[in-house]
């Protein structure tokens, strides 16, 4: 006799279907208070209160931009968040470049290249200063266009290395599996920033964010945004 | 015959200084390609800044071919 209960309670057609209904039932009401309160509008809300505001189109932690905008994006996709490497990252090239400057005053170039006529030498300064130049151009280039974004639908990483070299990731934000952060050393914990490791169930299955400003914001951000997402998908579902 | 190992001496390093002002205009070329690139992939603001100032090294750099045939 347990025997043919036991049957009956695992067999595909048992008539548990009043249970399925109850939970149908409670997850459609969920789903209707959850229209009703707009979670969307919370959701953005909750994710404004947690970045606050910029402005600054030079600043590494950029909220809602309204002028940026990347290749790949999609039309109705919103960027909520651009992050770039921390502005504590540039002060050594930015020192580099002040002591490349004041180089051609202080060194005795005049006995470096006692050989040399005068001309050759100006034209030399000349040089100099353009390399120097170049050099912080180069550096504040990939310090400006190294992006981390992340928008409503997904997080991307778009690299430039050496100028000539593009990398693109993304990771949608359902695809996200874990999210951590590591703050390491003296100066990240003092000036805020470190790296955020995004583990993901796409083809590249780790981004990084390297030593962008407030990790935890970035963090809270992405548990929001993955939050929302599961929501979205449990409309969808019950729709 | 000194002064004549003198005067080589002066047109390799004159042309040596060329050839290098030539090279640096040829990145500074490429400096702009990869400019303009950049700023098709990341649209921001500041872009019309960044673009200027690769056109300017630019002019630098071709200001320098100059200098190196004028002055040298």
């Amino acid at each position: 006799m347990p025997r043919v209960s036991d049957v009956d309670t695992i067999a595909p057609d048992d008539p548990v279907v009043t249970k399925t209904k109850k939970v149908k039932k409670t997850v459609q009401a969920s789903v209707v208070d959850y229209q009703n309160s707009n979670p969307n509008a919370q959701f953005r809300d909750k994710i404004n209160e947690i970045l606050g505001h910029t402005t600054n189109p030079l600043s590494a932690f950029l909220v809602n931009p309204k002028v940026f905008s990347f290749e790949e994006k999609a039309d109705d996709e919103a960027i909520l968040l651009v992050l770039r490497p921390h502005w504590f990252t540039n002060v050594g090239w930015i020192l580099t470049t002040i002591v490349l400057i004041f180089i051609p005053m202080f060194l005795p170039l005049s006995t470096i290249f006692s050989g040399f006529p005068a001309n050759y030498m100006f034209v030399t300064i000349i040089f100099w200063y353009v390399v120097t130049f170049i050099f912080a151009f180069e550096k504040f280039l990939s310090w400006y266009f190294n992006v981390f974004i992340i928008t409503d639908e997904r997080v991307v990483d778009i690299d430039f290395n050496n100028l000539l070299v593009k990398k693109f990731s993304e990771a949608k934000i359902n695809m996200i599996q874990d999210v951590t952060s590591n703050v390491v050393g003296l100066l990240p914990t003092m000036f805020n920033f470190g790296n955020v490791l995004i583990q993901t169930a796409a083809e590249i299955n780790e981004i990084t964010f390297e030593n962008v400003p407030n990790p935890e914001k970035v963090i809270k951000v992405l548990q929001q945004l993955r939050q929302e997402e599961e929501l979205e998908a449990l409309q969808g579902r019950i729709n | 015959m000194i002064p004549q190992i003198n005067q080589y001496l002066q047109i390799l390093e004159k042309s040596s200084f060329v050839l290098g002002a030539v090279l640096y205009v040829i990145f500074a070329m490429v400096v702009i390609k990869q400019v303009g690139t950049m700023s098709k992939n990341v649209n921001d603001k500041f872009n019309s800044v960044l673009i200027t100032f690769s056109y300017v090294h630019f002019v630098f750099a071709v200001f320098l071919v100059f200098l190196t045939l004028v002055i040298l």
